[in-house]
């Protein structure tokens, strides 16, 4: 009986726990629930580049996040997929378009020059806009409104003016990611750096490039997609050549992670090769609240109809499958939580249909106990019994519900592997379910005098003739 | 009450045959037609599918319903072949639009023009859907891998936890099970131009998984039945096994198909044709647990003359228990 208890008490934490869980822990939603777009990018093979392979998808995928940090959207999420894909999910856009046609298109990766004159330009700017930024207080204190929003105007105007010019300091020269044929992390000595090796073109185009820099004390300004990446300056002993031969190391305060960023943008930008966009799934927000509303429905549904079924047919084992049934739905929901399983539509259904799969597990069990009964044997007999023999069938009729997910969850795609998760947990779970509460709980009630009675787990266990069970 | 599985052979099998024959015949016209077996929805032939519901918070935005004809004008207008159009809700405020792939600027010219002409849509109620066709197939031969996938990894299992026969004919039963699944929507594509998607490969895996459970229990019985009287005829037994698991061959189906006919109905137009896949799928799979794959492995063993298993053919059964019965 201690053992009993022990597992008892076991539940009744685990309960208590993934009550704590539900609560606590947010649930995760798809796109498809909370609204959103995700979009699966093809990156095709061109002229230069023949072959996609991992190193490109890799510094393409780097220049698609540059994109979408751009658009800012928040939690976008950027996976690579197979060999040649990137898909891409941003939550809560209702309208692809823009980032659809930024997103689209060869990355543009060029090297630029400073302007000295535009540079002095933009620290006049710069002190004009801190000037009125200074003004602001003593304003709020004298409290004068109408020169308040006079001043607060004229920083914003101020502010724009200071954007403009940090986009005049640079201009373009020429040389862009067409002539660079390589870049990579290098460690010198102890830091990190960035090699970078052009092609003959390109060695000629930056060695005017660098020397230009050195003689008006400038610096480079590298970009990408017409974001700034890096702008390094070039050591005066280059001032008569430039850096000539094509290679070029960029140091700096690197870390390895910086530096392998660096070099994924560089190479991304480099690289001549068409992406595309072939995949758009977007669903608007108020759609996927309804989803989740109906699947919520069809969830609670599918639960009471499975319960009130099991009561009323097997009686007292009906309600002790009825109590593991809600604690099965409980310790899922809350395992989905925890392990950040992401909730999609099929996802749900696939949670839900493991409901009506939980049970089997019990039918199987309760239904051996009857037959057992029906034999003629003890009443805790029966059910020790129908515990034991049924083991075999509800492993295996687990394991090829599992092979199937294996199958659905390593071959398919996006949508199609949040079902297979789901449905996969929910076995494995009501594997531990049916075989631990369902035992526990029974074996707990047949401690109890007044509900140890036949009739209670087999209706008319008398009035019909034994029925033979085996020969 | 006991089912005459193996005497009524004949019957439960014409009832297969018959289920069976109607979807190849839906499938055969679809194939005249599209010169494909099933309707495949935009996931696996590629094409855009736009839904636009009006914006009500706008005032008179939504004083009309929105009419099918002034929709196809503008889209005819833009040069958009071979589209489909519905409209949809009680209030006919929504529509959607099915075409082969639009990229972002046409769809935004479409949207565009389309919102001139009928009113301002909610952006939050707004669902796109592009697949290129190159994505259609790759979603169609990953699926068919899958199907492939289990099917073997399903044959594998059955092989070494009972015997090569038990597992060809638990096969035989799936196929069964997945033709008549596939058939019935095939019908369906027929009658209401239903369109089979990503969710039905899912679906026709999940059958795969489940409807094979019916058969492993039926199956579990029949091979502890041998090895408790080893002397009874193969007939006899598989009577037996299927009679004294019936009722909870029904039930486990039963109880799934409880939340699949809440999902049928509550869980909203996405999953309604996954939900009724399913449920076609799981019926015929406890059917040809019960009917086909119990009479087909008597009729084997009959065949090739084992029809009274000795004693030793299942002595090496241990995962079974022998406990005493009775």
């Amino acid at each position: 009986m201690g053992r009993q208890r022990g597992l008892l008490l076991l539940i009744l934490a685990l309960v208590i726990a993934s009550i704590i869980v539900i609560v606590k822990v947010p649930t995760r939603l798809g796109l498809d629930l909370r609204g959103g777009s995700q979009l699966t990018i093809q990156v095709n093979p061109s002229e230069e580049v023949k072959q996609i392979t991992e190193r490109e998808l890799e510094a393409v995928q780097k220049v698609i996040e540059g994109r979408i940090n751009g658009l800012g959207v928040s939690e976008p999420v950027i996976q690579t997929v197979g060999e040649n894909q990137v898909v891409v999910q941003l939550p809560g856009v209702d309208n692809p378009q823009q980032a659809e046609r930024v997103l689209g298109g060869t990355a543009q990766l060029d090297f630029r020059s400073e302007n000295p004159t535009q540079i002095a330009f933009l620290q006049v700017r710069q002190e004009e806009l801190q000037e009125l930024q200074a003004k602001q207080p003593a304003l709020e204190k004298a409290g004068d409104q109408a020169a308040i929003a006079a001043n607060q105007s004229a920083i914003a105007a101020k502010e724009k003016q200071v954007e403009d010019a940090i986009k005049q300091v640079y201009e373009k020269t020429g040389l862009d990611g067409r002539y660079l044929r390589d870049a990579r992390t290098e460690l010198q000595g102890n830091s990190w750096a960035v090699g970078i090796s052009f092609d003959q073109k390109g060695a000629d185009l930056f060695a005017d490039l660098t020397k230009k820099a050195v003689q008006t004390n400038t610096r480079l300004g590298i970009f990408l997609d017409d974001q700034l990446l890096s702008a390094p300056t070039v050591p005066a002993e280059f001032a008569q050549t430039g850096i000539i031969g094509g290679n070029a190391i960029i140091t700096g305060n690197f870390t390895a992670e910086s530096a392998k960023e660096l070099e994924l943008q560089l190479r991304g930008g480099s690289l001549p090769v068409p992406i595309q966009i072939v995949e758009n799934r977007t669903v608007g927000a108020t759609l996927g609240q309804d989803s989740i509303r109906s699947s919520i429905i069809a969830g609670i549904g599918g639960l009471i109809l499975v319960l009130a079924f099991m009561i009323v047919y097997y009686r007292l084992p009906g309600v002790i499958s009825a109590i593991a049934l809600t604690i099965y739905a409980l310790l899922t929901f809350a395992a989905f939580n925890l392990l950040g399983v992401t909730l999609t539509l099929p996802g749900i259904a696939g949670f839900v249909l493991s409901i009506g799969m939980a049970v089997d597990a019990n039918v199987l069990i309760f239904e051996r106990t009857r037959e057992e009964l029906r034999a003629g044997k003890t009443l805790y007999r029966s059910v020790e019994s129908g515990f034991f023999r049924a083991f075999s069938s509800i492993l295996d009729s687990n394991v090829t519900t599992l092979i199937a997910c294996a199958a659905l969850f390593w071959l398919g795609a996006g949508l199609v592997r949040g079902f297979a998760l789901t449905l996969a947990l929910g076995v494995v779970i009501s594997m531990f379910t049916a075989l631990t509460c369902s035992r526990t709980l029974m074996l707990y009630v047949l401690s109890i005098q007044s509900l140890r009675k036949p009739e209670l787990f087999c209706p008319n266990l008398r009035s019909k003739p034994p029925v033979e069970v085996t020969s | 009450m006991k089912l005459q599985v193996i005497r009524r052979r004949g019957l439960w099998w014409a009832i297969s045959v018959g289920c069976i024959v109607a979807g190849l015949v839906a499938m055969g016209v679809l194939w005249n037609q599209i010169g494909m077996p099933l309707r495949p929805s935009l996931d696996f032939v590629g094409g855009t599918r736009l839904q636009f519901e009006l914006d009500c918070t706008k005032p008179n935005n939504c004083d009309r319903p929105i009419q099918t004809a002034a929709v196809r004008e503008v889209v005819d207008a833009e040069g958009i072949a071979n589209s489909t159009i519905q409209v949809l809700g009680q209030e006919q405020q929504a529509v959607t639009i099915r075409t082969t792939a639009l990229d972002v600027d046409q769809r935004t010219k479409l949207q565009a023009a389309l919102e001139s002409k009928l009113g301002a849509f909610d952006v939050r109620k707004t669902q796109i859907d592009t697949v290129g066709p190159t994505v259609g197939q790759q979603l169609f031969s990953s699926g068919l891998l899958s199907l492939i996938v289990s099917f073997a990894g399903i044959t594998l299992y059955l092989t070494i936890r009972f015997q090569l026969d038990y597992a060809i004919f638990a096969l035989v039963a799936l196929f069964h099970d997945i033709l008549i699944t596939v058939g019935f929507f095939a019908i369906l594509g027929v009658i209401n131009g239903t369109e089979v998607d990503s969710l039905f490969i899912v679906a026709l895996l999940t059958i795969v998984g489940f409807s094979v459970n019916d058969t492993v229990v039926i199956y579990d019985r029949v091979r502890e039945t041998i090895a408790l009287s080893p002397g009874r005829h193969i007939n006899d037994i598989v009577d037996d096994a299927v009679n004294q698991t019936l009722t909870r061959s029904i039930n486990t189906t039963l109880t799934t198909l409880l939340t699949l006919i809440a999902l049928f109905l509550f869980g909203g137009e996405t999953l309604k044709n996954f939900a009724l896949a399913l449920i076609v799928g799981f019926i015929m799979g406890a059917y040809s647990s019960i009917f086909i794959a119990s009479s087909l492995l008597a009729l084997w063993r009959e065949r090739t003359g084992n029809a009274i298993a000795p004693a030793s053919a299942t002595a090496t059964d241990a995962i079974a228990p022998h406990d005493q019965v009775g």
